[in-house]
C-alpha cells in the first residue's frame, strides 16, 4: 500500500517540498517492519479515511486538491470521537516525515567497540553443550553471563536479535535502526483502557542499547519493601551490587556542557519553582549530546551492556549466539524430586533448530518474554507467573518557547525533577530524535504542518509514575500484555501532567501542549488547570518503558514464582535474572536495579554450587 | 537381572572446521546396557564400534556411551571417542525425539566433533530405515547380567544324601599342562556329619599324570564357597596345598553364566543333579606346583563349574572345550541311577556358546528333543566318545578322545556309599563340526582341539 493521499492530507503537502514526496515510501518501509496486526490496523484506518473522502467528495484523497483534503480531514477532526484514532494514524506518518525532513547528521568516526565473541546462529552447531545457558543479552543476561563466566563456567548467551556495532549506528538513519533494534518494530503495546505503548529492545545488549542511559540506584525504601514485605532477601545486599554495577557502567552525573537546551530549560523551570532537580546520573562518559540514545548511541559513549559488561563476559570465556530464539527449556523429568533443566531448544531465523545442553538455564529475556518462554517450556504452572506487571506508565508534555530549543540537540534524557518522587512521580526532561517522541503533535493538515515546522521551539518533559502491579503477560508466543491502569495511578499521571505544565511555564513557555486531543494546548497555568479538570488519565497518550515483576522473587511460595534467591520454583536449574525477577515496581529507571539483581541471583548460585562442590569433595 | 545389547549402523556427512570438504561418515556401533532398555526411562549404555570418515579415519575401536531416553528426556545421546589421522576426537550429538516428527527425529543425529575440548567440526548421521531397521531390531538381545560370585555360595541346606562340587579345569598356555582342582562336599545319606574332600591333578604333555587328594575334613558351612583343610575355592580365588601340591590362583570370569542343565534345576533341585558354569570362560593367573614342576600361569584359559545333586550318575561323559574367541562348548551326557530312568539312553545336555548366543536355545532341547523326538545322542566309551544332534537347521558332531596315558582314573563315592570310577583327562583331544542346512548340509564351523579339551567319562 502506498498512502500518498493520506500522507499528503495529514501533512498538508502542496508538492513544494521535496522531502514530503519521499514520506509515503518511507512510511511503507516502516510499516513493513511492524507486526502484521499493527500493519493491518494502520492500513485499514488509512483505507477508512480514503473511503470517507470518497463519500465526502466523490474522489479518493490522492485525487483531491490540497484545499479539498484539508476540508475532508477537518470534517473528520471535528468529530471528537475520531480524534484519538487520527492521532494513532499520525504517529507512523510523523515518524516517516521527521526522518525525511531532518537531514541525516554527519556520521562521526565511531570508536571501535570492545571485542565480543558473537556467532550467528546459522554458524552455531546443531548440537552443543555448556555449563550455563543465558537466554537474553540485556541488562540482566549480560550481568548473569559475566558472573557465571568469571566463576569458571562455560557460558553461552542466546540473543534473538542481532549484534549492531557503534559504527553501524552512525551509518544509518534513526528510523531504520529503530525498526531493527526494537521488538515488533517498536509497536509492542499493552491492551487495556487506555492502551499503552510498551517498546522493548531486541539486540545484543537488549533494551540497554535503546534506553536513555539514565542510571538511578534503587531507592532504599524500595529495597526495604522488597526484603521485608516480599521476602526477597537478596535485596539486603543490593547496595554493594549497585556499587559494582555503577563502577562497571562508569555511571556519573551528566555534565551541563552537553545537556542541551531541553534539559537546561527544565532545570531553570524547577529552580524558579524551588523544586529539587538536577542533571541525571548516566552511564555515558564523554556523551556528545547526539540525542540518539533510543536508536543506539552513534558515538559509543553510552555504556550499554554490549560495550561494558558483555565484553568482560566474553573475556572470561562466554560466547554469544545471535539470531537465536529460544523455543523452550528442555527438562529432564525422570529423576527423583523436581524436574531438572537440561538445556534449551533454539530456532534460527531460517526455521532450523539447534539444541544446547546445559544443567543451568538463566532466563533473562525480559519481563515480557520470560513468562512466555516458561509457559512454552511447561513451567508456567505458578498462578502468579506473568502477573504482577508494573510498567512505569509515562506521558509527556511539550512547551512552546519563543526562542528555538532544538530539543534533539543535546542529551536525550538530561535532567530529573524529583520534587514529587515521594508521591511516585518522577519528571525527566526527555527529548528524542525528530518524530520518535511519545509526544504527538496536535492538529491535522495545515495546523499539523505548522506544528511540525515549529517543532524546534518545543521543549519536552516526560513523567513516569510508580504504578501498582496492574498488568499481566498472556500467551506463549506473541507478546500479549494486558494492563489496567489503577485509579490511583491515573490520578498520579494527571498530577504529573499538571506539574510538568508548571515547570514549563516557570521556564518561560508561552504555551503548553498537553498531547491530549480533546485539550491540546494551554497558554497559562490557570488555563491548563481548567483544561485538565475535565480530563482523565484515559485521555492521555501513555507509553511505558520499564516492564518488571512478572516472575517475581519472594519468600512466599504462593505469591512468588521464583524463590528468594531467584530460582524458579517447581524446577531445578532455572534462574531468573532479568526485570521479571524484581518483586515490585522499582520506582526509578530500572537498569541498575535489574543488573544488581541479576548479579545477586547469579552470585548466590555460584557461591552455592562452589560450596556444594567443596562439601562433596570433602 | 537382564541387560540389553543391540547394534546400530548410521551413515551421514561431516565437515571439519578447518575448511575441510564435506566427507562421508559411517558409524557401526554395538551398545551394551547393564539393564533392560525401557523406552519411558533413561538407560545408559556402553558403546564400541567402528567409525569411518572417508579419506580421514577408520577406527575400529571407537568407544563411548549412549544415553537412551526417547520419552522421558526425548533424547538419545551419543558420545564417542575415536582417532582420525593420529588425532583424538570426541563425537557428541543427540537425536532429539519429537512426537510431531517421530521417524525423522528418531533417525537423524546431528553431532559436533571436539578435539581437546575445542569444537573441530560438525555433521549429521542418519539411520537408514529401509535397510537398517530390520537388522537393528533383530540385533536386540537381553542377556542376563549375573555376578559369578553368587554361584560359588554353598547350596547345601543340611539335608542328608546330597553332594556338591566346586571344580576348576584349566590349561597352562605356556606348557600345555592341564590342571584339575576338585572340591566336594558330601552329606551322607545316613545322616552322619558332612565331609569335605577333593583332589588336585596335573596333566603334563609329557610324563605321567599326577594327583593328590585332600580330606576328608569336617564341613564348617562357609558362606562364600568351599573351605576345608587349608584348601579354599571362592569367587575369584583358588588356594590350597595338599601333599606336595600347592596352588594359589586368581580367577577372572569372562562371559555370562552357562547353565548346562536347565536353569530352573539349579534354582529348584528337582533333578538328580544339575551342572552349571558361573562363567562360561575364565582366565587364571598365579602359581601351581605339583611337587615336580611349579607353573606360573598367566591368563590360562579354563572354567570353574558347580554340581549340586544327590550323587553321581550311573554313567556319564563331560566335555568343556574352549573353542577360542568367546566360544565355548559344554557337554554333559548322563544316565541316571534311578529305576526306570537308568534304562534310558544317556540324556545329552549340550551348550554351544558362540558369537554371544547359546545353541540350542534351551537345554531341554538336546536332552529330550521335541517330546522325545530329535534328542541328541551320545555314544559313551573310551578312549573315544561322541555326541551328535540336530535341530531344525543346524547339526553338530562332537568326538572326544581321551588317550589312556593322559587320563586319570579316580574312585568316586556317592552320599549313599555307592562307588563309581571316573576317568578324567584335562588334556583330551576333541573335534567339533557344526553344520547348517541351506539346501544341503554345509559346514558352518569346525574346531579341532589337541590336548586342550577337558573331558571325563564315568561309570560303575
Amino acid at each position: 500500500m502506498s498512502a500518498h493521499g493520506l500522507v499528503a492530507a495529514l501533512l498538508a503537502d502542496t508538492d513544494d517540498e521535496e522531502w514530503a514526496a519521499r514520506v509515503p515510501a518511507r512510511l511503507d518501509t516502516f510499516l513493513s517492519a511492524l507486526p502484521a496486526p499493527v500493519r493491518a490496523g494502520v492500513r485499514t484506518a488509512a483505507a477508512a479515511v480514503d473511503a470517507y473522502a470518497l463519500l465526502h467528495s466523490g474522489r479518493r484523497l490522492a485525487g483531491l486538491t490540497p484545499d479539498e483534503r484539508e476540508r475532508v480531514l477537518g470534517s473528520l477532526a471535528a468529530r471528537p470521537g475520531l480524534v484519538p484514532a487520527l492521532d494513532l494514524l499520525k504517529v507512523p506518518v510523523l515518524l516517516a516525515a521527521a526522518t525525511e525532513r531532518t537531514p541525516l547528521p554527519r556520521a562521526e568516526v565511531a570508536p571501535e567497540d570492545p571485542p565480543l565473541d558473537c556467532t550467528p546462529a546459522e554458524e552455531w552447531p546443531d548440537r552443543a553443550t555448556a555449563d550455563a545457558v543465558v537466554v537474553g543479552s540485556g541488562a540482566g543476561g549480560a550481568m548473569a553471563a559475566r558472573t557465571l563466566a568469571r566463576a569458571g563456567l562455560s557460558v553461552v548467551v542466546l540473543e534473538e536479535g542481532e549484534h549492531h556495532t557503534t559504527a553501524s549506528f552512525g551509518r544509518r538513519p534513526p528510523l531504520d535502526r529503530f525498526t531493527d533494534l526494537y521488538r515488533d518494530g517498536g509497536a509492542t503495546a499493552a491492551l487495556g483502557n487506555p492502551p499503552l505503548l510498551l517498546p522493548v529492545g531486541r539486540a545484543v545488549g537488549g533494551t540497554t542499547v535503546v534506553n536513555s542511559g539514565t542510571c538511578y540506584r534503587t531507592p532504599d525504601h524500595v529495597l526495604d519493601r522488597w526484603s521485608r514485605c516480599h521476602g526477597f532477601h537478596l535485596a539486603d545486599g543490593l547496595p554493594a551490587h549497585l556499587d559494582e554495577v555503577e563502577r562497571t557502567l562508569r555511571v556519573a552525573t551528566q555534565p551541563l556542557g552537553v545537556l542541551g537546551a531541553n534539559g537546561l530549560l527544565a532545570l531553570a523551570g524547577a529552580e524558579r519553582l524551588g523544586w529539587r532537580a538536577g542533571p541525571l546520573r548516566r552511564n555515558a562518559p564523554g556523551c556528545k549530546g547526539s540525542c540518539q540514545c533510543v536508536v543506539g548511541c552513534p558515538t559509543g559513549a553510552k555504556q550499554s551492556v554490549q560495550l561494558s559488561v558483555l565484553p568482560e563476559a566474553c573475556a572470561a570465556g562466554a560466547r554469544i549466539v545471535t539470531g537465536a530464539r529460544v523455543l523452550r527449556i528442555l527438562l529432564d523429568h525422570d529423576r527423583p524430586g523436581l524436574p531438572r533443566a537440561s538445556g534449551v531448544l533454539v530456532r534460527r531465523a531460517d526455521g532450523s533448530e539447534l539444541e544446547i545442553l546445559s544443567p543451568l538455564v538463566v532466563t533473562a529475556a525480559g519481563a515480557l518474554q520470560t513468562p512466555q518462554l516458561l509457559r512454552r517450556s511447561g513451567l508456567g504452572g505458578h498462578p502468579r507467573l506473568g502477573r504482577n506487571l508494573s510498567v512505569h506508565p509515562a506521558t509527556s508534555v511539550a512547551g512552546r518557547f519563543p526562542e528555538p530549543v532544538t530539543s534533539w540537540k543535546g542529551v536525550l534524557q538530561s535532567a530529573g525533577i524529583e520534587e514529587l518522587h515521594e508521591r511516585g512521580i518522577l519528571i525527566e526532561a526527555t527529548a528524542s530524535p525528530p518524530g520518535m517522541s511519545s509526544f504527538v503533535l496536535p492538529g491535522v493538515g495545515r495546523s499539523l504542518r505548522r506544528e511540525l515546522e515549529g517543532a524546534d521551539r518545543l521543549a519536552v518533559l516526560g513523567a513516569m509514575i510508580a504504578d501498582r502491579p496492574s498488568g499481566r503477560v498472556l500467551g506463549r508466543d506473541r507478546t500479549l500484555v494486558r494492563y489496567s491502569l489503577d485509579p490511583r495511578d491515573g490520578e498520579r499521571l494527571m498530577t504529573a501532567v499538571q506539574a510538568m505544565g508548571r515547570v514549563l511555564f516557570a521556564a518561560g513557555a508561552k504555551e503548553v501542549l498537553t498531547g491530549i486531543p480533546r485539550a491540546p494546548r494551554a497558554r497559562t497555568l490557570g488555563e491548563l488547570d481548567a483544561l485538565l479538570a475535565g480530563i482523565t488519565a484515559r485521555d492521555l497518550h501513555l507509553s511505558a518503558f520499564h516492564p518488571t515483576g512478572t516472575v517475581a522473587a519472594g519468600g512466599d511460595p504462593h505469591r512468588a514464582p521464583a524463590d528468594a534467591e531467584g530460582r524458579l520454583r517447581g524446577v531445578d536449574g532455572v534462574l531468573v535474572a532479568d526485570a521479571s525477577v524484581l518483586p515490585g515496581c522499582p520506582e526509578v529507571n530500572p537498569q541498575l536495579s535489574i543488573m544488581a539483581a541479576a548479579l545477586a541471583v547469579t552470585e548466590s548460585y555460584a557461591e552455592r554450587s562452589s560450596s556444594s562442590r567443596s562439601s562433596t569433595a570433602a | 537381572m537382564r541387560g540389553t545389547t543391540f547394534t546400530e549402523t548410521m551413515l551421514g556427512t561431516v565437515r571439519l572446521d578447518t575448511g575441510d570438504p564435506v566427507r562421508r561418515i559411517r558409524l557401526d556401533l554395538r551398545a551394551e546396557c547393564e539393564e533392560i532398555l525401557r523406552p519411558h526411562r533413561t538407560t545408559s549404555a556402553q558403546v564400541h564400534g567402528r567409525l569411518r570418515i572417508a579419506g580421514l579415519a577408520d577406527d575400529p575401536n571407537a568407544t563411548g556411551e549412549l544415553e537412551i531416553s526417547p520419552l522421558a528426556r526425548r533424547r538419545i545421546r551419543y558420545r564417542l571417542t575415536f582417532t582420525a589421522d593420529g588425532r583424538d576426537f570426541t563425537l557428541d550429538g543427540w537425536k532429539s525425539v519429537s512426537p510431531r516428527h517421530p521417524v525423522r527425529s528418531m533417525t537423524v543425529l546431528p553431532f559436533t566433533l571436539y578435539e581437546d575440548g575445542a569444537r573441530a567440526g560438525q555433521g549429521t548421521l542418519r539411520f537408514p530405515v529401509t535397510t537398517g531397521l530390520a537388522p537393528f531390531l533383530l540385533s536386540f538381545r537381553f542377556p542376563r547380567r549375573e555376578d559369578a560370585a553368587q554361584y560359588a555360595v554353598p547350596r547345601w541346606d543340611g539335608s542328608p544324601g546330597r553332594t556338591e562340587v566346586w571344580y576348576t579345569t584349566l590349561t597352562d598356555p605356556a606348557t600345555g599342562t592341564g590342571i584339575w582342582l576338585h572340591h566336594e562336599l558330601v552329606a551322607p545319606a545316613d545322616g552322619s556329619a558332612p565331609i569335605a574332600h577333593g583332589w588336585a591333578a596335573a596333566f603334563p604333555p609329557e610324563g605321567k599324570v599326577r594327583h593328590v587328594r585332600f580330606g576328608p575334613a569336617p564341613w564348617h558351612s562357609p558362606t562364600h564357597g568351599f573351605t576345608a583343610e587349608g584348601v579354599d575355592a571362592g569367587p575369584g580365588r583358588l588356594t590350597g596345598s595338599a601333599g606336595d601340591f600347592h596352588w594359589n590362583l586368581t580367577e577372572q570370569p569372562l562371559g555370562e553364566p552357562l547353565f548346562t542343565f536347565p536353569r530352573w534345576s539349579w534354582r529348584r533341585p528337582l533333578l538328580p543333579a544339575t551342572h552349571m558354569l558361573p562363567a562360561a570362560r575364565a582366565t587364571y593367573d598365579g602359581t601351581f606346583g605339583d611337587g615336580e614342576n611349579t607353573l606360573t600361569l598367566r591368563a590360562a584359559p579354563g572354567a570353574s563349574a558347580r554340581i549340586n545333586g544327590r550323587g553321581n550318575a550311573r554313567r556319564w561323559a563331560w566335555l568343556h572345550a574352549d573353542l577360542g574367541g568367546s566360544d565355548v562348548l559344554e557337554v554333559v551326557a548322563a544316565v541316571s541311577t534311578r529305576p526306570v530312568l537308568r534304562r534310558l539312553p544317556p540324556l545329552v545336555f549340550l551348550r554351544l556358546h558362540r558369537n554371544g548366543r547359546t545353541w540350542p536355545r534351551r537345554p531341554e532341547r538336546s536332552a529330550v528333543g521335541l517330546l522325545g523326538a530329535g534328542r541328541f545322542r551320545a555314544r559313551i566309551g573310551l578312549p573315544t566318545w561322541t555326541v551328535t544332534g540336530r535341530t531344525l537347521l543346524r547339526r553338530i558332531r562332537v568326538e572326544v578322545t581321551q588317550p589312556e596315558e593322559r587320563t586319570l582314573a579316580l574312585d568316586y563315592r556317592d552320599p549313599d556309599g555307592a562307588a563309581a570310577v571316573c576317568r578324567n583327562s584335562e588334556s583330551a583331544d576333541a573335534t567339533v563340526l557344526l553344520e547348517r542346512w541351506w539346501g544341503r548340509w554345509r559346514s558352518e564351523a569346525s574346531w579341532t582341539l589337541r590336548a586342550t579339551a577337558h573331558a571325563e567319562v564315568g561309570d560303575r
